[in-house]
């Protein structure tokens, strides 16, 4: 269009005009169409965080939060964090806690996806219901049911592995360590997370072409090997997504690990960051402090998904 | 296609945020409303009194409501923080008498020191001394509970035990025959919590020992790691030892003592009076004394617990405190004496086995930061570490008693 009224010389100053501002508006409506959106997102993301942002800065306890007004302390709370070692073995400790919960529901979470293709129609419904059964159960109850079954006094897990002969289990105590605390704790979320994976993973293995499978079988490939060059490819970019939210689910965990291993029993030994941060924002009541340990979380959580979704980028442009 | 993912995704994000915000504590109503926390051991112990008193107090004040939410102790705190940062706080708390000074001095309450109160002149000076800072009263004196032994009757005379135990020693003898009669592997002898630090603190009081005390200066020096103390946590390890089949690791509150009890668990328990209401069948067969100091013939020490009402500041004082009065009146007290508890005024002790128990006690610090030690788990912690031998007494009693004076001692 452009090309043509440049050729015809003389019209073309006077019909450039209406021409701009027909294109500034054509221009804006899609911004238009995006403002509704942005507009709540900014009013109810946008403004408690900016609210986060100055408490980080601000010496913010008890008394400030009555008087509600705190003092400017600058990089105070950061500079107090990151010289504090909790914050750093409870880093660590997440790290680790979170590698392994999102590393298990990948893992069995495909796996079952792979099992639901399988099995026959009425077992897949079963299945299917189980899970959403799993899904549909809030955090705070499942605790109490896993806590109940796995209790010290009473608990059902210790009768049941009394009785078959595994061992005397009657009072073994789950949770008398740290890594047999998160243990449990890990259990519990992989457990409450599977159905989201493996129902995710199902919908996207419909997605890979039955001749493509069969015509690796004709090939002579193996299971393994289908899974590897058809299915997966196929499956990657779920498997993408899948990870990255499990990683920021996982990380910033909290009602499970606190609920779990319970009020009385969470300490520097066994600190997640979800906890870490409840702790020393509303145990303590320094709010300024706590402020600054969120904004450090979302930073790790943010770098972590970075380079994780740059590496998977990656391997998928080279293949 | 991304940006529509984007902006579903960030509806959700809203909508959760939103949800969050919709489900947060609730605190005031309306104005004709009076909102009261109090815990739950009201609603399981007593509700007829806080009924009885929210009549007399609507019959006194007409066209007002009062709506009672009940809290727990576990989470009641973080609660309050958040309705005092909305400016919607409740118009009457309950504090436990340990957490009372980190508020007053942060300027949470309404000084109640122009108002009356019924017995103010012979209220319990333990539980007055937790509501006063700076000379003011902030905090009105609910009831006052000390630790006693509940015990089974029936078993105790079936192991042949024909007389209570005077001392620790005639104690842990007759928590050995109650183990060789019941045989069963999860059967405690007393039912004690791991990490209950409330027993385990008596007997370092018992030994002479403390957990804190004050320097020249101000300072705060734990003391957990001196001599007296460290011979304490020994005989608790001990006793604990021998006596309960409890996990090393668990709280007073998971499983509820008195649910263990009630199962057939335990012999014996330590533990606040009320802890007979709730012993199901065993009700007949169960009798309380006072737990025996390892001195032949003294009580033990006791933690002296005890809960305050105060009026946080934005509430209508007058109202507040009216629906105090009504609930602290001689007729709401005498109901609470009745359930076991020590009343909190003077002039009606007598000789229940709460009230002979509470003439030796002990207390917490009174720092600012004490609280921050409670919900910072360091004295459970500490014992944890001692009963699964993770480490020695003196170990850990020395990490605790640093981490003590490093959050007693904060700005």
């Amino acid at each position: 269009m452009t090309g043509i009224a440049a050729e015809t010389g003389a019209p073309r100053s006077r019909r450039r005009r209406p021409f701009a501002v027909r294109g500034l508006l054509r221009g804006s409506v899609p911004y238009l169409l995006v403002a509704p959106v942005l507009l709540v997102i900014g009013a109810v993301l946008g403004y408690p965080l900016y609210k986060l942002v100055t408490l980080s800065f601000q010496q913010y306890g008890l008394p400030e939060l009555i008087q509600r007004k705190g003092t400017w302390i600058g990089l105070d709370n950061y500079e107090s964090v990151l010289r504090d070692e909790i914050f750093w073995d409870t880093l660590v400790r997440t790290i680790v806690f979170t590698a392994a919960c999102v590393g298990l529901t990948i893992g069995v979470g495909t796996l079952l996806a792979l099992l639901l293709v399988q099995v026959s129609p009425w077992v897949r419904v079963l299945l299917t219901g189980g899970l959403v059964f799993v899904w549909s159960m809030p955090p705070v109850v499942a605790v109490q049911v896993w806590y109940w079954m796995t209790n010290f006094e009473n608990g059902v897990l210790n009768y049941v592995l009394t009785e078959l002969g595994i061992g005397d289990y009657s009072q073994h105590d789950w949770y008398a360590t740290t890594f047999s605390k998160l243990a449990m704790v890990t259990l519990l979320i992989v457990w409450g997370a599977l159905p989201f994976v493996a129902l995710t993973l199902y919908a996207g293995l419909s997605q890979v072409p039955r001749e493509l499978v069969e015509a690796a079988s004709i090939d002579g490939a193996g299971a393994w090997r289908t899974f590897r060059d058809v299915t997966f490819p196929v499956l990657r970019p779920i498997l993408l997504i899948l990870t990255s939210l499990s990683i920021i689910w996982d990380f910033g965990v909290f009602a499970q690990p606190y609920l779990l291993i319970g009020a009385s029993q969470v300490n520097a030994d066994n600190y997640l960051m979800g906890v870490y941060v409840y702790i020393e924002g509303y145990g303590h009541s320094d709010f300024g402090r706590g402020a600054a340990i969120s904004l450090l979380m979302l930073l790790i959580v943010a770098l972590l998904s970075v380079f994780y979704v740059r590496r998977m980028v990656k391997v998928e442009e080279a293949t | 296609m991304n940006v529509r993912h984007f902006a579903a995704a960030a509806l959700v994000a809203a909508l959760a945020v939103m949800a969050i915000g919709a489900t947060g504590a609730s605190g005031r109503s309306s104005a004709d409303t009076l909102t009261v926390w109090l815990q739950v051991d009201a609603q399981s112990g007593w509700p007829d009194v806080v009924a009885a008193a929210t009549a007399q107090f609507k019959s006194q004040n007409p066209g007002w409501d009062v709506d009672v939410q009940y809290q727990t102790w576990g989470t009641h705190l973080g609660k309050f923080d958040a309705t005092l940062a909305g400016g919607n706080a409740p118009d009457v708390i309950e504090m436990g008498n340990t957490e009372m000074t980190k508020y007053m001095a942060a300027g949470a309450f309404q000084d109640l020191s122009g108002a009356s109160f019924p017995n103010q002149s012979t209220w319990l000076e333990g539980l007055a001394a937790s509501g006063r800072y700076l000379g003011k009263t902030y905090g009105v004196p609910y009831y006052a509970g000390s630790r006693v032994v509940t015990y089974r009757t029936d078993l105790f005379r079936q192991a042949g035990i024909k007389r209570l135990p005077t001392s620790l020693a005639q104690y842990t003898a007759a928590a050995r025959k109650l183990g060789a009669r019941n045989k069963a592997k999860n059967f405690s002898p007393v039912y004690i919590a791991g990490t209950d630090w409330y027993v385990a603190m008596s007997f370092v009081a018992d030994f002479g020992g403390t957990i804190a005390v004050q320097n020249s200066k101000g300072g705060w020096v734990g003391t957990l790691d001196r001599p007296k103390a460290l011979a304490g946590l020994a005989a608790f390890k001990k006793f604990f030892n021998a006596a309960s089949r409890a996990s090393k690791v668990t709280d007073e509150a998971r499983p509820q003592p008195y649910d263990v009890y009630s199962r057939g668990g335990a012999a014996s328990m330590i533990g606040p009076g009320w802890f007979s209401c709730c012993v199901g069948t065993h009700k007949a067969a169960t009798g309380q004394f006072v737990m025996p100091s390892h001195t032949k013939g003294q009580p033990m020490p006791g933690f002296l617990g005890g809960s305050d009402l105060a009026v946080p500041i934005g509430a209508d004082r007058d109202k507040a405190a009216a629906w105090i009065r009504a609930f602290t009146d001689n007729a709401s007290m005498t109901a609470l004496r009745a359930k076991g508890n020590i009343p909190n005024t003077t002039s009606m002790l007598g000789s229940s086995v709460n009230e002979r128990a509470a003439r030796r006690s002990w207390f917490v610090p009174t720092a600012k930061h004490w609280v921050s030690v409670e919900n910072g788990n360091i004295l459970r912690t500490m014992l944890a570490r001692i009963l699964t031998n993770k480490m020695t007494i003196k170990q850990a009693a020395e990490v605790a008693s640093d981490n003590i004076a490093f959050t007693l001692n904060q700005r």
